[in-house]
């Protein structure tokens, strides 16, 4: 995806947020945008089949929607504006919007086995404490690191782990 | 050499041992884009522009584009280990390269790794490539020379230290041929003198850099000259930085009050690289398709050349740029840019190269702006109608053609004209001692030439020299120090070109 494109995204993302007002409604409304998106990925071939004209396209989608009409024109408009490719880019972005109306951060957290609770909630808490905000991490195991955590977090990257040790260690013997 | 085991595990366990294990805290961004030598990359939020950025696997990169929500990044190496989401990481640091006496004899590329094969680079620090010029304060007036060796350069485009002087022509013209025999003439130039050199190569093949580094090591010129190389093959990244590594690395000798002449070979390609790395980050595309900041790419890198005042320790950057010409066309816009930016240009031309006149220096169109303040006096004393007399003949010699009858004066300036231009001819590594430059020259402008026939005057010249080096060795070496030519070194020179006169045999 081109830098013109994410740009695009970025503004109907933010358009598509400022329809609500409250936060209930923002969680809402982007929860079922990412339902729409995915369940509209499954249904592609329609959706791109040249044999359908945009208005039942359209009819078919505001049929689907019909609780959230102001979802089913945001879709309906994506389609008059041949901006239907940028659906799932659109709906990440939404979410990402939505985290900030919530002050959630999102952290991933690698590490070699799987954390216990405490663990996590352990991390969490100096997540939270570091960054100043509720954390909401992603736990993922990856056997390569050996050893520690490795955390990224808002585009920093904290790294414990026993592999970036070896690493370091390896660059420095054979400088 | 008996190694000795417990030696080297005792030196790998202290290194483990004072090894820190700390934990890492770098800020970093994922590739979503790769290719051409460019990444795009998304994150990296606080980078600044130029910052060096690691790709991890020992590839670097150059945030160049701060754009909206994404960062363009250079690769300063091969892209094959970069794809989309591969994390990089902000070093804080701008690009720099290992600086120090371990540098010279050495051939490098610009990011300081060897290329020789003689084991890493003992620096003694590390230098910023892109720095600000020094500014009017920290400097002084061009007023040493630097001698090129090069009878036709040193007495009518004479370079001082601390001057940028273009070199420019079509391709195969005896560009780099200048250059080379001014870096290995430093060796003629008493060790205090001498110049500090730096041959940088920019877009070459590799074989001419090998070629290069070759012929300066038998002229034993190594010992006091660096090769900065990023040749054809490498990334047009590595060809973009290679001019101020160069620089870096000559200015940081100039600190220390020494003199340093650094070769831009050559910026054309250079100019190119730059369009290259420009046009696929996108930005817009100017005349001949370079980006609107191509002027400023250049006068950066040349205005860093100068002569620093006492204060600073006196020492002087000269920078003899190389610009490629195509079709003898100085108007484009590269060769435009660079002669604004140079203080002269030496003019070389492929019609004088073709006729034998070598090296092919187009007198008219050569100029050299500060260089002539700087110029010794006894050899301007003897060069200096030379530049009027050849014009003159040239303007003549256009009439001559026609086959009109001329005057006795004209024809005098004729027969003139033509053994100059043939005295000013001279082969590749033959740089000469200033002092035989002044008694040739002198020889010539004199008269003593008007007697021997224009086919002779090689000989004579090869001959008088000879004759110099061995019967007029003292005089040679009294003019290769004398700073003016005094009533009595006139008259031991004449001296010896008289009794020359009987010495010389025409014919052989
Ligand atoms: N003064 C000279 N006398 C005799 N031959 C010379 C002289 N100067 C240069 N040459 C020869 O001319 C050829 C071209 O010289 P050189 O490589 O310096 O040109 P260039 O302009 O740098 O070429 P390029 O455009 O390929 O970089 C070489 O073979 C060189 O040996
Ligand atoms: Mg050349």
């Amino acid at each position: 995806m081109n830098s013109s494109k994410r740009i695009v995204a970025q503004r109907y993302a933010s358009a598509y947020d400022a329809l609500s007002k409250t936060n209930e409604e923002a969680s809402q409304r982007s929860a079922l945008l990412n339902e729409v998106s995915a369940a509209l990925l499954t249904q592609q071939q329609t959706m791109e089949s040249p044999r359908l004209s945009l208005q039942s396209k359209k009819q078919a989608v505001r049929a689907a929607l019909s609780g959230a009409p102001e979802t089913a024109r945001f879709i309906e408009l994506l389609i008059d504006a041949k901006r239907y490719d940028l659906l799932p880019e659109i709906a990440r972005r939404v979410e990402d919007l939505l985290d900030q109306r919530l002050g959630i951060i999102r952290a991933q957290v690698f590490a070699a086995k799987q954390l216990s609770e405490a663990q996590k909630k352990q991390t969490q808490d100096v997540l939270a404490k570091r960054y100043g905000g509720s954390v909401k991490a992603e736990f993922i195991t990856d056997p390569r690191l050996l050893g520690g955590l490795k955390i990224r977090c808002c585009g920093e990257e904290i790294d414990g782990s026993l592999q970036h040790q070896l690493n370091k260690l390896q660059e420095e013997l054979t400088k | 050499m008996a190694i000795r085991p417990e030696e080297i595990t005792n030196i790998i366990k202290n290194k483990i041992e004072q090894f820190n294990t700390t934990v890492d805290v770098s800020e970093v961004g994922t590739v979503i884009q790769v290719g051409d030598g460019i990444a795009r990359v998304h994150g990296l939020n606080r980078v600044k522009a130029s910052e060096l950025v690691d790709f991890g696997n020992g590839v670097k990169g150059m945030a160049m584009n701060l754009e909206y929500d994404n960062v363009g990044c250079v690769l300063m190496g091969s892209d094959q280990q970069v794809h989309e989401g591969t994390t990089v990481k902000r070093t804080g640091e701008v690009i720099s390269i290992p600086v120090g006496k371990g540098v010279i004899g050495r051939v490098v590329d610009p990011l300081g790794n060897a290329l020789d094969g003689k084991g890493p680079i003992s620096a003694e620090k590390n230098m910023p490539l892109d720095i600000v010029a020094p500014g009017i304060i920290d400097r002084q007036p061009v007023k040493q020379p630097l001698q090129t060796g090069i009878k036709a350069i040193d007495s009518m485009v004479p370079i001082g230290k601390g001057q940028r002087e273009l070199i420019i022509g079509d391709r195969q013209t005896g560009k780099t041929a200048i250059a080379l025999d001014t870096i290995i003439n430093q060796k003629n130039i008493p060790q205090n003198e001498r110049c500090i050199c730096i041959y940088v190569a920019v877009g070459q093949k590799q074989s001419t850099v090998a070629q290069v580094v070759k012929t300066l090591t038998d002229f034993g010129a190594m010992d006091y000259t660096v090769v900065v190389s990023a040749t054809a093959s490498d990334p047009a990244s590595l060809l973009y930085i290679a001019p101020y590594a160069g620089c870096a690395i000559g200015e940081f000798f100039m600190w220390q009050g020494k003199d340093v002449l650094i070769v831009y070979d050559d910026l054309s390609k250079h100019a190119q690289a730059y369009r290259q790395m420009s046009l696929l980050l996108r930005r817009p595309p100017g005349r001949e398709a370079y980006p609107g900041d191509v002027f400023y790419l250049h006068s950066r890198l040349l205005e860093r050349a100068c002569k620093l005042s006492k204060e600073n320790g006196g020492g002087s950057l000269t920078a003899l740029p190389i610009i490629e010409t195509q079709a003898n066309d100085v108007s484009a816009y590269i060769p435009t840019n660079v002669i604004s930016i140079t203080d002269g240009q030496i003019y070389l031309e492929s019609n004088l190269f073709l006729s034998g006149i070598k090296p092919a220096v187009n007198v008219g169109l050569s100029v050299s702006r500060v260089g002539g303040s700087a110029q010794r006096k006894t050899m301007r004393k003897v060069a200096g109608t030379l530049r009027i007399d050849l014009s003159q003949y040239q303007e003549l010699a256009g009439f001559a053609q026609f086959g009109s009858e001329l005057d006795k004066e004209s024809q005098r300036q004729i027969e003139r004209g033509k053994r100059m231009t043939e005295l000013l001819k001279q082969n590749q590594y033959a740089p000469l001692k200033v002092g035989e430059e002044v008694l040739v020259l002198y020889a010539g402008t004199h008269g003593y030439l008007d007697t021997v026939q224009v086919t002779d005057v090689l000989a004579y010249e090869q001959q008088l020299l000879s004759y110099a080096r061995t019967e007029g060795k003292k005089v040679l070496e009294e003019m290769n120090q004398a700073v003016e030519l005094t009533e009595d070194l006139e008259k031991e020179v004449v001296g010896l070109l008289d009794h020359f006169k009987t010495v010389f045999k025409a014919g052989k």
